[in-house]
């Protein structure tokens, strides 16, 4: 009797359930690999987390200013302008029929490599470079956004078309090859038998949870989200609170670029151009609410997992390219209205009576 | 709460015992060969013909194709052409986002030991073995522009040329522009200093630099264009300007492209296109289809072989003779007969 009233509740305690997004995931997961045996394979498994890891410290640094209400579409640009950036300081060799025209050539970079090419110091040094401009460039937008109350939609949408601009300016369009094999090793390496981006992505995580659950900073954040008046009221910085994170997502969209640019072996102008819908989707499907206020790293975990098991779903399926899109786009938002369905149901029954 | 977490637990057990156990199954029919087409995206004719006919020739030999498009972003064309590895596909042919790009995602596949074939975007070294077909971009243009250069020098005064220059991280848009200067240069005394538009692939970039560049400089009389599918973005540009004439017509800009495809065709009949690159689609497609095909069936896991399509320029003057030798009238042609039945 007792199992039988368990059954019959479990359904609605899933679907109220944090864990809702990641039940969904197994088990989709779990249907498709019934029909495509490939999809829990070994080798596939590896794949599926290796997209994971970089897309997940995207989604954990679009949390943050998520859930102080603002979004920051910057994210992809700045992977653009770090990536090229610290390819022009660590990369073997240029080749001039390509670059000789770039305005950095004999400056910053030249046939020999670059500013820093050969030396023990290039790859440290290239990725310091590059987290230290994109937490500028975070700081930039977040002082922007809070202290000159500007709507962080444009600014990080200005942002993000001035820093896409600056990557291809000062790369001219071209990709930059030849970068150490220590610096590969960042996204494509291993430490033992664990993935060296894992162990990055996952300290990050974990960072992240410190700083949203066990830190004054975290419940100063999620106060800021649900309502910045009665936050400032409190005598929480608001401002302040804000910048950090936006430097706290320009620091993440920084990390993302290295993993990313180390796995395509390849400073890139248009590093991440496609990526910002899959970076905002992820976030919101896993349950961060585009309001403020709400999100927690789990949360991005899972709605990372989910976005990256369909992607990788549909690749297996012997589909015309364009029904590829149309399904995605359809489960995106079916996801999302379930989601949406929850949050309502788990409002109706939080409610005292008579509202609804 | 806690029945929720002992049904993750016991759904993650069920995926643990039984992920380990899968990985040798194939997910085709036993015996037929997969092949993962992945392209960068279908924004040109040309591709969408190149698409067309690689696919349907596949599955007409019972091949299952697994058709990927990763929308231009080389990051989803590695994740793609990952999952066809994982997924023991038994060869991959790929239309590179740029060479950069390719020359990794070769080396993923040759760590696997799939055969690997790239189509018309050549990868940027030869660090990693692959099959590939290119067309010998320099020399189509440069021959191209020679013919344009010669209608040139009939009108007896100093030309003001324009280039459109593609992508440059695309090996091909950096050999086209070679073949343009080889031919511009071989005529000091006929060009002013060219004048280079970046169009980076995109219709709408193109526009807006060909705009711009014409304000700054008026008398541009002599345009090529790396693609043939700039075609409508020139026309929008030089016809407010009175400059969209036909051949014969005071006024008219010498213009010549490279690709062949069918709006270059119908720009020759109709007299505004002075000549046209044309890259030979239908030989490229077959030489890659039949040089997988062949490295698949001996076991060959790192073929390379270097395929070169020596296309040819069409010109007003060879028109008549060699029409058909160009795709995109072929298409246009079939198109018409489709359409008359």
């Amino acid at each position: 009797m007792r199992a039988r009233r368990i059954l019959l509740r479990l359904p609605g305690v899933i679907v109220l359930s944090d864990h809702f997004v990641l039940v969904m995931t197994v088990l989709y997961f779990l249907l498709i690999w019934a029909v495509y045996p490939h999809m829990a394979g070994r080798r596939n498994i590896a794949n599926l987390f290796s997209n994971v890891w970089p897309l997940l410290a995207l989604v954990i640094g679009q949390m943050f200013v998520l859930i102080v209400g603002g979004i920051d579409l910057s994210q992809t640009s700045i992977m653009a302008v770090t990536s090229v950036l610290g390819a022009m300081m660590m990369a073997g060799r240029f080749d001039p029929a390509k670059f000789e025209q770039n305005p950095l050539w004999g400056v910053v970079f030249s046939e020999q490599g670059g500013l820093l090419a050969g030396s023990g110091w290039a790859v440290p040094a290239a990725i310091m470079v590059m987290l230290f401009v994109g937490v500028g460039i975070g700081l930039l937008n977040g002082v922007a956004v809070a202290k000159l109350k500007m709507p962080p939609f444009m600014v990080t949408l200005v942002a993000m078309s001035f820093y896409s601009g600056l990557a291809i300016y000062l790369s001219r369009s071209e990709n930059i090859m030849h970068l150490p094999d220590s610096f590969i090793a960042v996204g494509k390496g291993t430490v033992g038998p664990i993935p060296s981006a894992m162990l990055i992505v996952v300290t990050l995580a974990f960072l992240a949870f410190v700083i949203l659950n066990l830190s004054i900073l975290g419940r100063w954040l999620y106060a800021v989200g649900q309502n910045i008046r009665t936050a400032r009221v409190s005598g929480i910085p608001t401002e302040r609170v804000v910048v950090l994170a936006y430097v706290f997502s320009g620091f993440c969209a920084a990390l993302g670029s290295i993993l990313y640019s180390a796995r395509l072996e390849a400073g890139r102008p248009t590093l991440g151009r496609n990526l910002l819908l899959d970076v905002i989707g992820a976030a919101v499907i896993g349950g961060i609410s585009l309001y403020g206020g709400k999100g927690r790293v789990l949360w991005a975990v899972y709605g990372v997992l989910f976005f990256v098991v369909l992607d990788n779903s549909l690749n297996k399926m012997p589909l015309e390219f364009y029904s590829i899109d149309i399904i995605k786009g359809g489960v995106i938002l079916l996801a999302a209205l379930l989601d949406s369905l929850r949050t309502h149901i788990a409002s109706r029954q939080t409610a005292p009576e008579g509202i609804f | 709460m806690r029945n929720v977490k002992k049904l993750i637990l016991a759904l993650l057990l069920i995926f643990i015992f039984f992920a380990n156990g899968s990985c040798s199954r194939k997910d085709n029919k036993p015996g037929q060969v997969t092949i993962c087409f992945a392209f960068q995206d279908l924004e040109t004719e040309y591709w969408v013909a190149a698409h067309k006919a690689i696919t349907e020739t596949l599955k007409a030999r019972n091949i299952m194709v697994l058709q990927r498009n990763a929308h231009q972003d080389a990051n989803r064309q590695l994740e793609q052409i990952r999952d066809a590895i994982a997924q023991d596909v038994d060869g991959i042919i790929m239309i590179p986002q740029d060479g950069e790009s390719a020359v990794t995602i070769i080396g993923e596949a040759n760590k696997a030991g799939i055969p690997i074939g790239v189509f018309n975007r050549p990868p940027a070294d030869k660090s990693n073995p692959a099959l590939v077909v290119v067309a010998d971009n320099t020399r189509i243009a440069e021959e191209t522009v020679a013919y344009m250069a010669k209608a040139a020098r009939k009108l007896n005064r100093k030309m003001t040329p324009l280039i459109l220059v593609g992508d440059l991280g695309d090996q091909n848009s950096i050999e086209r522009k070679n073949g343009f200067y080889n031919a511009v240069n071989a005529h000091p005394d006929l060009f002013k200093k060219p004048i280079e538009v970046p169009t980076k692939w995109d219709a709408a970039t193109t526009l807006a630099n060909l705009e711009a560049a014409l304000q700054v400089e008026p008398a541009v009389d002599f345009v090529f264009t790396s693609s043939d599918f700039l075609y409508p973005q020139i026309k929008a540009v030089l016809e407010p300007l009175g400059k969209w004439k036909p051949i014969g017509d005071a006024g008219h800009v010498i213009l010549g492209g490279l690709d062949g495809d069918s709006t270059a065709y119908r720009l020759m009949q109709e007299g505004y296109v002075d000549a046209t690159g044309v890259q030979d689609l239908f030989f490229e497609a077959d030489e890659i289809m039949e040089a997988l095909l062949d490295a698949i069936e001996k076991g060959q896991t790192k073929p390379e072989k270097w395929i070169q399509d020596p296309g040819f320029a069409l010109m007003q003057e060879n028109m008549a003779e060699r029409e058909m030798d160009m795709w995109g009238c072929r298409i246009l042609k079939q198109a018409k007969a489709g359409t008359a039945q």
